[in-house]
């Protein structure tokens, strides 16, 4: 036996022997004589808990300033993250994933071998085909193939990462938005924002370091829990601003009462808050603390970032935004605003992609149209004013959605529908990144020629987190919080760094 | 394990306790040998202690010895063959303790015996924990550690054979190809094995990449059986796998340097990194100096920190540290004065959008470690540059939105590692960036203003299918 292999048998001798001590009476006895002594003496000598070593991570949260920033763990070339969501999934097959093949399938049934085993949100019994609904063009120096739905965004082809084999395995909406954002399909895991500023913390103290924007008449299906701080202390969870009125509900001081009396009150309740912290030592209270005078602060600094009144003319013409008005492109313009202050995590959530076919809204030769109309300018100009502005090289932005959208016409019931529309397809779908050291203009991932599923570059919800944390200094294996009892991963036992995309 | 079994715990005294028996048994032994000279004679007393002694130790060791195997894992045959010379060794040795004080007759030869009997017995055990190819096997029991690649200084000076593929080979291949094996027969250490080939004849055709073995193997998916490396062992990497591809396509020299040799835009990027080592991408960052700086002065940090200023060090391992003043209202000179104790670890800083004038610039001119610097949207004007020119590390740059203009930007001439020019909105004229092109011609430089055109569809709407 080499060293090598006797290495190997003991391992797998010690793990029958391990299997044994929690089977056998006689291990159990053995292990009695010292086990009871050894307890007994534990508890004289006055032991504690056996945790010896505590992750580094531990030492992120500080609670008197838990926004403070920290270092990553390696040096990250992005700073800060854009994170621009289609809630509805839009369809792949009309934006990015180029199928000719498609298009001569068009009106055909769809092959019993595509549907064995499958399931599908509405589509039932066997629906037919449905071709690509737009133009394809190749585009830019790297001559990547974009529709005509997207004028504007193919003249930056040369700035963003395509990623063609996306894929998840949620079919509904608001599992498949937490898988994305949470690393779990089920409610309760920090949000990547939260993540992120968990580990970074921000870089303006006067603003909330994790800021979430919606646009699109909804909050995204899965409701706010994809913006929550899960587990992670309280404070990391995502800041909704509204894009009309007061940014923040309440932000303003009631009518009577001056900015002064204000911060008596605000003096006098952490007086009492810091009374409360000597008698019981609960750190969650100089959190309060903290909160308190950062709420009071960004009574004035949130309502001046938000307003993009004072931004010149052709700024809104480059984004085609309308001051006063809850529109996506106000939203990408005060994502850029908030990157530039120093917020770490802006998420964007556009509503109303989600093309069944049901109506002339959810067509994919209508309303998609007319979605990608509203968001193609202001995404297309967010990545221009950021390139001007130096910023871009530092913020990451990713554009994509929870899922795509089947290659076959949606048949609900079994019945043909009044547009055309396509199911839910988590099978195969496209999102892109770019800025924050993502390398331009290339492309990671393949589908078949019918865009129904991939044939390499696979690509799942952790592989595209990985890509972010690690795009940012840190180690998606090792970049962990303690909770329950174990240490939690956004990823949790996934993820791979798509080295592909990086420049 | 908090709760260890007390039968286990005396067991895993059995490796220090048999040291003590074959220590003090061979003493016995040499004592007893060098008592017939006359010149050793007065040790002659100490052999009687010293046997009972080792006998003791021989019994202690037997017994905790049986306990471990009990619990331990061991290699079976091996482990009774130790056991029962172990025993074997305890018996003799109390036999001797008992002969020698009976003053027995053939004593030399239970003597001879004992250390036959110890040095067998040390022997297996030994065997047993360390593996019986540990006497004799050659220094690399473990996996050789993987060979990694060397910088290469200037890669296009660098012979493609000796500095680029040898290394790679050596690394990947040479652990069944070279001269300690020879799978497949074949070698893959000198050019003329390399010509050679293998068991099924060569292994390339010089510009024939399709027709040549070596690559088509390395390209197999991972569980094919001819796929090489075997899956088990480290593979190449896409980048390897380039060079080799680049390689024999160019005709497989074994003498050629990479500048004679023709490189599409792949490869180029490919070298790039062999010279400046950037795939290894947790430390890709090149804003950040390869040496590493002392520990900053913590008062300074703090001092900073009170003012407002974010600033931290640029990863949890790294002592250099970067800045931004963005929460800070308004910045004053004695704001900027605090970076000064700094100035050996700061490398980014963020002084944009502030009231910043150029008198903060003479104190910024000091903080010669700067790799990236934020000056948009300031107070400075073209004087600034007669202090930023000092920054001879600087790689980035942002003066947008400052009355600043190609005169002013032309100071810089002489920072070398400058990559990235920022100058949106700034008094930079057309004529200006043309100049401005000439003197950095290496130089990224961003004159921003883009426009997304309006287009018709922009702001109408479909409302039929098309």
């Amino acid at each position: 036996m080499t060293q090598q292999e006797l290495h190997n048998w003991r391992l797998q001798h010690e793990t029958q022997n391990k299997y044994l001590h929690y089977h056998t009476r006689r291990h159990f006895i053995k292990q009695s004589a010292m086990g009871l002594g050894a307890l007994a003496l534990g508890s004289m000598l006055g032991c504690g808990t056996n945790k010896t070593t505590t992750p580094a991570t531990d030492n992120f949260f500080d609670p008197v300033n838990p926004l403070a920033p920290r270092p990553p763990m390696f040096p990250g070339k992005a700073k800060s993250v854009i994170y621009i969501h289609m809630a509805g999934a839009p369809s792949q097959l009309e934006l990015f994933s180029y199928k000719p093949e498609l298009a001569k399938l068009d009106g055909q049934d769809c092959p019993p071998s595509l549907l064995e085993g499958k399931k599908f949100a509405f589509i039932r019994g066997v629906p037919k085909m449905l071709g690509p609904q737009a133009a394809f063009r190749q585009h830019g120096q790297s001559g990547l193939w974009l529709s005509d739905n997207l004028p504007h965004l193919s003249t930056v082809v040369d700035d963003i990462a395509l990623l063609q084999a996306v894929t998840t395995d949620q079919f509904n909406h608001a599992p498949a938005q937490l898988l994305m954002h949470s690393g779990s399909a089920r409610q309760g895991r920090p949000s990547l924002g939260s993540w992120v500023t968990y580990g970074l913390g921000t870089e303006n103290k006067n603003l909330p370091g994790f800021v979430v924007l919606t646009s699109g008449g909804n909050n995204p299906d899965t409701g706010k829990s994809v913006w929550g701080s899960g587990f992670l202390p309280s404070v990391y969870q995502g800041v909704q601003c509204r894009g009309e009125g007061d940014p923040v509900l309440f932000i303003k001081d009631p009518d009577g009462m001056s900015r002064d009396i204000r911060k008596a009150s605000i003096d006098a309740i952490n007086k009492i808050n810091e009374e409360q912290y000597k008698e019981y030592n609960d750190p969650e209270i100089l959190s309060r603390i903290a909160q308190y005078e950062m709420a009071y602060k960004m009574q004035i600094s949130v309502p001046e970032v938000m307003n993009i009144n004072d931004e010149p003319a052709y700024i809104h013409e480059m984004y085609g935004t309308q001051p006063g008005e809850a529109r996506f492109a106000n939203n990408v313009l005060l994502a850029r605003k908030l990157v530039e202050r120093g917020v770490r995590f802006v998420q964007l959530f556009d509503w109303g992609w989600d093309a069944h076919g049901d109506s002339p809204e959810n067509a994919v030769d209508v309303g998609l149209i007319n979605k990608c109309r509203a968001v193609d300018k202001p995404i297309t100009a967010l990545l221009l004013d950021l390139k001007q502005r130096g910023l871009l090289d530092e913020t990451l932005v990713i554009w994509g959605s929870e899922f795509g959208r089947t290659p076959m016409m949606e048949n609900r019931e079994g019945k043909t529908m009044p547009f055309k529309g396509r199911d839910h397809h988590g099978a195969a779908f496209s999102m892109w990144m770019a800025g924050g050291g993502i390398k331009g203009g290339t492309t990671y991932g393949e589908t078949d020629e019918i865009g129904y599923n991939i044939t390499n570059g696979k690509t799942e919800a952790f592989d595209i987190q990985a890509t972010i944390l690690h795009q940012l200094g840190f180690d998606h294996e090792k970049f962990t919080y303690e909770s329950q009892g174990r240490p939690f991963r956004l990823t949790d036992v996934g993820g791979k760094v798509i080295h592909d995309i990086l420049s | 394990m908090i709760v260890l079994s007390i039968v286990d715990f005396i067991g895993r005294f059995h490796p220090v306790l048999v040291h003590l028996p074959i220590g003090i048994l061979l003493v016995a032994v040499l004592f007893y040998f060098l008592s017939g000279q006359e010149k050793y004679k007065s040790v002659a007393p100490a052999i009687s202690i010293a046997l009972f002694i080792g006998m003791c130790s021989a019994i202690a060791s037997s017994i905790s010895g049986f306990l471990l195997s009990e619990t331990a894992a061991y290699e079976e045959p091996l482990l009774s063959r130790h056991q029962w010379f172990g025993i074997a060794t305890t018996v003799v040795a109390v036999a001797a303790w008992v002969l020698y004080s009976k003053q027995f007759r053939q004593f030399k030869g239970v003597m001879l015996l004992l250390s036959l009997l110890i040095i067998v017995t040390g022997h297996f055990g030994g065997s047993l924990t360390h593996g019986d190819d540990y006497l004799f096997a050659s220094g690399d029991i473990n996996e050789k550690p993987a060979i990694p690649q060397k910088l290469i200084p200037d890669v296009q000076q660098a012979v493609v054979y000796t500095d680029i593929i040898k290394p790679l080979l050596q690394a990947k291949c040479y652990s069944c190809h070279g001269t300690a094996k020879q799978k497949g027969k074949l070698r893959l250490d000198e050019p003329d094995y390399i010509l050679r080939g293998g068991k099924n004849g060569k292994i390339f055709i010089a510009g024939n990449t399709g027709e040549s073995e070596l690559l088509q193997r390395i390209v197999l998916p991972h569980d094919n059986k001819e796929h090489m490396p075997p899956k088990e062992k480290p593979q190449l990497t896409k980048n390897e796998i380039a060079l080799l591809h680049w390689w024999i396509n160019t005709g497989a020299s074994f003498t050629e340097k990479v500048t004679a040799l023709p490189q599409p835009a792949n490869i180029k990027s490919v070298l790039a990194a062999l010279q400046s080592g950037k795939k290894n991408e947790e430390v890709a960052m090149s804003y950040i100096p390869e040496a590493e700086a002392e520990k900053a002065d913590e008062t300074a940090i703090k001092k900073l920190r009170e003012r407002g200023v974010a600033i931290t060090s640029v990863a949890q391992s790294s002592n250099y540290l970067a800045a931004s003043f963005i929460a800070v209202d308004s910045i004053t000179i004695k704001d900027v004065e605090l970076l000064i104790p700094l100035s050996r670890q700061l490398i980014w800083l963020k002084l944009g959008n502030s009231n910043c004038t150029d008198a903060a610039m003479d104190l910024v001119g000091k903080l010669t470690g700067l790799t990236r610097l934020s000056l948009e949207n300031t107070a400075i004007t073209d004087s600034a540059f007669k202090q930023l020119k000092k920054l001879s590390r600087l790689q980035y740059l942002n003066v947008a939105g400052n009355t600043i203009s190609a005169a002013g930007l032309e100071q810089l001439k002489d920072i070398k590692p400058l990559k990235n020019l920022y100058v949106y909105k700034t008094g930079v004229s057309a004529d200006g960036f043309a100049s401005l092109k000439k003197i950095f011609p290496q130089v990224l430089i961003d004159t921003g203003g883009y426009k997304v055109p309006v287009l018709s569809s922009d702001t109408t709407l479909v409302t039929s299918p098309k």
